[in-house]
C-alpha cells in the first residue's frame, strides 16, 4: 500500500469516525434531563415554553431532530446561543473566544517542547547520573500533578510573589500585568505593527496590549497546561536518546573517530526526534480537555471556559458546536500524525495497521 | 497460574492431599490473620447480606441482620477504635480514656502502623502462600510467569509504585478505624454524636455535639482561627492533617475521599477492562469486519475529549435519579467505562493481535479446538499483563480527573467527601496558616498518581523487558500520555 493510498484510507475512515462521535453527543445532549425551553424562560410560564419549544422544533420527533442537528453541524450552519448570549451565532460566539485558548493552546505546546525535549535528551546523554536522577523523577512528578491543584498553587505563588518567593515581584516584572484574567491580544489584529513599530508592538504600548505583556500573562497558565506533556516529553526524549546512543551505527561512527560532538548533533539528536514528533500532537486531548480547568483557575474567558457555562446552563446549540468543532480538531489532527509519522520515518510500516 | 498448568497431571486437590503439610501450614497463618479481626470481618458479611437483604422489600432478614451486625461490633478486634481510643481529654493533668492514658497523637499512630502492619503481613501471607505453591505443588518446575515475577522482585521503581499503592489501598479499605474520628461522627452526622472536653476556666469536663466543637475549629486562613496539621484543636482532639473550613477532621475526610476515588477507579477499570478484553480476543481471532468495526467504534468514542464528555454528562444529569445513585459515582464509573475501553482496547490490539499470528493458534486451530477456548486458554494469559499496564495508568488520570470534576462543583454530589472539593474548599487559604486545606490533597493525588505510573512501568518492564518503558510506537506512547493525564484535569 502506497502512502498515498493509506492517506485516503485513514481520510475515508474519518468521516463514520466524526458521525458517530457527533451521533454520540447529540445523544448525550438531547437523550438528558434538560429541558432547554425551561432553561430559557423558567418554568413559569406554560405557554410561553410552549411557544418556544415549537419554535426550537423540540416538539418534532426525536429522529428528525437528529437529522436536523447532523444535517446543520455539518454544513457548518451552528445556530444561535439559546442561554449564554440569546440570538448570537454560536460561530460568532466561537470566533470570539477562539483566540486567547489558541495563544494559551499555542504557548503550552512550545513551553512543553522547549523544557521537556531538552531536559529529556540531556538525562540521555548522561544517564544514571546525579543529574540525570533530578531530571527524570522532576518530570515524573510534573507529570502526575493535577493541573487545577498545580494552577492554584502558581497563582498563590505568583499573587504573593513578594512575601514567598524572596521579595520577587511578578506582577510588576518586566512590564505590569495582572496574575489572573485573559492576556491581552489585540494587537495580534494588526500583524503588520511587528515591522512598522517594532518597540510598541512587541514591548511596551503602555506596559499593557504588547507581544511581551501577552506572553508574561499567559505563562503560568501555559506551564500549568503544558505540564503533563513536558514530562511525558522528558521521559520519551529520555529513552529516545539512551536508545540511539546505543544503537549500532553510533558505535560505528565512535570507532571510525567522529568527535563525540558531531556523533550527538548529527547522529543522536535527529533521530531521537522521530519518536517525539507525533507526540506533539497527541498533546491536543490534554490541551482542549485541560484547558476548561486551567481557564477557570487562571480566569481566561476561552472556549473551556466557554464549553463549561454552556454546559452548565444547558446552552444545547452551542454545546454541540464546541464538541463538533473539538472533533473535528482531535479527528483531523490524528489524520496529520499519522501522515507527519510516515513522511519522518518511512520504516515505521503503516500496513500493519 | 494454576489451571493452565495442571491440566494433564493429578489435580491441585489430589496434590495437596498428597504433601498436606505446607497447605495447613499456610492456612493457619490466615486463620490466625482472620481471629485477631474476626468481629470486623463477620460485620463486614452482615452488613454485606443485610444490604443485599434491603434490595428485595420487605424481608424479615434485614433486621435480623443488622442486629447480627450490631452484635458483633462487641467481639475484641484487634484494630478498632475501641480497642485503641484516641478520644479523650486532657483533665489538667493527664489524658483521660485514651489507650493506656498515651497522648492521643501516639494514641492514633499506634494504630495507624498496627493497620499498616497488618496489611502487609496479609501480603506477606500471599507472598508465602505462592511460594509454598511455586514450590511444593506446581506441576511445572518453571513456567514463564516466574520470570516475570522475578523481574519484578528486582524493579526497585515498580515496587516503590506498588507500596505507594497499597498504602492508599489500605488507607480506602481501613479508613473507618485509620481516622482520628469517623466519617458518620464528624462529617455527616456531627450533631448527633458528642465530645467531652476538659473547661480550664470551670475546671470539668463538658459535653459538647461534635458540630459545636467542630465550629470552634475551623481552620479559616489567620493563626487565631486555624488547626494545622499534627495539632490539637480547643477541645483537645486530635488532627493529624489538620481541619478543613467548616471544622472538620481533613485525615478523616480524606481517608473516607480516598474509598471513593478508588472505588470509582477501580470498578470503572475492571468494567472497561472486560470491554477492551473481550473486544481484543474477537478482533484479533476473527480479524476483517469484527476489527473494523471496533476500530470506528473506538475512534469515534477516543475522539471526543474526556474530561469534556465528563462535564457534559455531570451537567446534564445532575438531579435526577441516575447522578443521585451512591452520591454520582455510579453515573461517573457508567462514563469511564464506556469512555476508557477504547484506549484499554487501543492498548491490547497490538500483542492481541501478534499473539493471534503465533504457530500455537494455528495448531489448536487445526487441532479443532472450539474459538472461545483458543481466546480464553491461549489467547487470554498474555493479553491480561498487557491490560495491567494501562489499567495501572488509567487508574491514576481517573483520580485526577475526578477531583478535577469535584473541584468544578461536578461529579460526587457535595456532603460527600471528595479530595477535589478539600482542594477547592482551601483554595483562598493557600498562602495563609491554613495552606495545609488545599496542599496536602493536592499532594496525596500527586503521590498516589505517581504510585500508580511508577506500578505499571514495573509490569511493562517484568512483561516485556525489550520495551524499555516509555518507547514504542506512537500509538502506544499517546495512549500512555492520555492515560496518565485524565484527560487534562
Amino acid at each position: 500500500m502506497s502512502r498515498w493510498s493509506y492517506f485516503l484510507r485513514r481520510l475515508v475512515l474519518a468521516i463514520p469516525i466524526v458521525i458517530f462521535g457527533t451521533t454520540i453527543t447529540f445523544m448525550l445532549i438531547r437523550l438528558g434531563p434538560i429541558d432547554p425551553a425551561a432553561a430559557i424562560i423558567g418554568l413559569g410560564d406554560p405557554e410561553g415554553l410552549e411557544r418556544i419549544r415549537t419554535q426550537l422544533g423540540l416538539n418534532q420527533p426525536l429522529w428528525q431532530q437528529y437529522f436536523d442537528f447532523m444535517i446543520d453541524l455539518f454544513t457548518f450552519n451552528l445556530g444561535q446561543s439559546w442561554v449564554i448570549e440569546p440570538g448570537t451565532s454560536a460561530y460568532a460566539l466561537i470566533v470570539s473566544y477562539a483566540p486567547r485558548t489558541i495563544w494559551l493552546g499555542f504557548w503550552s505546546v512550545l513551553i512543553a517542547l522547549f523544557v521537556g525535549i531538552p531536559l529529556g535528551f540531556y538525562a540521555g546523554l548522561n544517564p544514571n547520573t546525579g543529574s540525570d536522577y533530578f531530571a527524570s523523577f522532576g518530570g515524573i512528578v510534573w507529570r502526575a500533578m493535577p493541573n487545577f491543584w498545580l494552577a492554584i498553587i502558581l497563582v498563590t505563588l505568583l499573587v504573593q510573589s513578594q512575601d514567598l518567593l524572596f521579595g520577587f515581584n511578578w506582577a510588576g516584572w518586566l512590564v505590569p500585568t495582572g496574575i489572573v484574567g485573559p492576556p491581552p491580544i489585540d494587537f495580534l489584529a494588526e500583524p503588520l505593527g511587528a515591522i512598522t513599530d517594532p518597540v510598541d508592538w512587541w514591548i511596551r504600548k503602555g506596559g499593557d496590549g504588547s507581544f511581551l505583556a501577552a506572553l508574561k500573562k499567559i505563562a503560568p497558565a501555559a506551564l500549568v497546561l503544558g505540564s503533563a506533556s513536558m514530562g511525558n516529553e522528558m521521559r520519551l526524549g529520555r529513552t529516545a536518546v539512551l536508545e540511539t546512543i546505543n544503537s549500532e551505527y553510533v558505535e560505528t561512527a565512535r570507532a571510525k573517530g567522529v568527535s563525540s560532538r558531531s556523533i550527538v548533533w548529527k547522529h543522536v539528536f535527529r533521530n531521537a526526534l522521530i519518536p517525539l514528533v507525533p507526540i506533539i500532537t497527541g498533546e491536543a486531548f490534554l490541551l482542549i480537555g485541560g484547558s476548561v480547568l486551567v481557564e477557570t483557575v487562571f480566569g481566561i474567558n476561552g472556549l473551556g471556559v466557554l464549553f463549561y457555562d454552556a454546559a452548565l446552563n444547558a446552552d444545547l446549540p452551542l454545546l454541540g458546536s464546541l464538541m463538533f468543532i473539538f472533533i473535528l480538531l482531535i479527528v483531523g489532527l490524528n489524520i496529520v500524525q499519522d501522515l507527519l509519522y510516515t513522511l519522518i520515518d518511512p520504516r515505521v510500516g503503516y500496513e500493519q495497521d | 497460574m494454576s489451571e493452565t498448568v495442571s491440566d494433564e497431571d493429578a489435580p491441585l486437590r489430589q496434590r495437596i492431599a498428597d504433601n498436606p503439610r505446607p497447605a495447613i501450614r499456610w492456612i493457619l497463618g490466615a486463620l490466625v490473620l482472620v481471629a485477631v479481626e474476626f468481629g470486623a470481618f463477620l460485620g463486614l458479611v452482615f452488613r454485606l447480606l443485610s444490604t443485599i437483604g434491603g434490595l428485595f422489600p420487605d424481608n424479615p432478614g434485614v433486621a435480623l441482620f443488622s442486629r447480627l451486625e450490631e452484635s458483633s461490633e462487641v467481639i475484641p478486634t484487634l484494630l478498632s477504635r475501641s480497642l485503641i481510643p484516641n478520644d479523650g481529654f486532657y483533665n489538667g493533668q493527664q489524658w483521660v480514656d485514651t489507650f493506656l492514658g498515651l497522648e492521643p497523637a501516639y494514641a492514633w499512630l499506634l494504630r495507624v502502623l498496627l493497620i499498616y502492619a497488618y496489611a502487609f503481613i496479609w501480603l506477606g501471607w500471599l507472598w508465602v502462600g505462592y511460594r509454598t505453591f511455586r514450590q511444593h505443588y506446581r506441576y511445572a518446575d518453571w513456567t514463564p510467569r516466574d520470570d516475570v515475577v522475578d523481574r519484578l522482585r528486582s524493579h526497585r521503581w515498580g515496587q516503590f509504585g506498588f507500596v505507594l499503592v497499597l498504602i492508599f489501598l489500605v488507607m480506602a479499605l481501613f479508613a473507618p478505624a485509620l481516622g482520628p474520628t469517623t466519617a458518620e461522627a464528624n462529617l455527616r452526622q456531627p450533631y448527633s454524636h458528642y465530645t467531652e472536653f476538659y473547661d480550664e476556666e470551670t475546671d470539668e469536663v463538658r459535653n459538647v455535639t461534635v458540630g459545636t466543637a467542630n465550629l470552634g475549629s475551623a481552620s479559616e486562613g489567620n493563626p487565631d482561627s486555624n488547626v494545622g496539621p499534627w495539632s490539637y484543636d480547643d477541645f483537645g482532639r486530635f488532627h493529624p492533617f489538620g481541619t478543613l473550613t467548616t471544622g472538620k477532621d481533613m485525615f478523616t475526610f480524606l481517608a473516607a475521599g480516598a474509598r471513593i476515588s478508588l472505588m470509582i477507579g477501580i470498578v470503572s477499570m475492571v468494567g472497561a477492562g472486560l470491554i477492551a478484553t473481550g473486544f481484543a480476543l474477537l478482533t484479533a481471532y476473527y480479524k476483517g469486519l469484527a476489527d473494523l468495526a471496533v476500530v470506528i467504534a473506538s475512534d469515534s468514542i477516543q475522539a471526543l475529549p474526556v474530561l469534556l464528555v465528563l462535564i457534559l454528562a455531570s451537567a446534564t444529569f445532575s438531579g435526577t435519579w441516575l447522578a443521585e445513585l451512591y452520591n454520582g459515582a455510579v453515573m461517573l464509573i457508567a462514563i469511564f467505562v464506556l469512555i476508557q475501553w477504547p484506549f484499554l482496547w487501543r492498548a491490547v490490539r497490538g500483542p492481541a493481535f501478534q499473539i493471534a499470528e503465533e504457530e500455537w493458534i494455528d495448531a489448536a486451530k487445526s487441532f479443532g479446538q472450539k474459538p472461545r477456548t483458543i481466546m480464553r486458554k491461549h489467547m487470554l494469559p498474555y493479553v491480561i499483563g498487557y491490560l495491567l499496564i494501562y489499567t495501572s495508568l488509567t487508574l491514576g488520570g481517573i483520580i485526577i480527573a475526578v477531583a478535577g470534576l469535584s473541584y468544578l462543583g461536578l461529579g460526587i454530589t457535595p456532603p460527600t467527601p471528595e479530595w477535589g472539593r478539600a482542594i477547592s474548599s482551601g483554595q483562598p487559604y493557600v498562602a495563609t496558616a491554613s495552606w495545609h486545606i488545599s496542599l496536602i490533597p493536592g499532594i496525596l493525588i500527586t503521590l498516589i498518581v505517581i504510585g500508580f505510573n511508577a506500578l505499571g512501568d514495573g509490569i511493562r518492564d517484568a512483561i516485556d523487558p525489550q520495551s524499555g518503558s516509555g518507547s514504542g510506537t506512537a500509538q502506544e506512547s499517546k495512549a500512555d500520555e492520555a492515560a496518565a493525564g485524565g484527560g487534562g484535569a
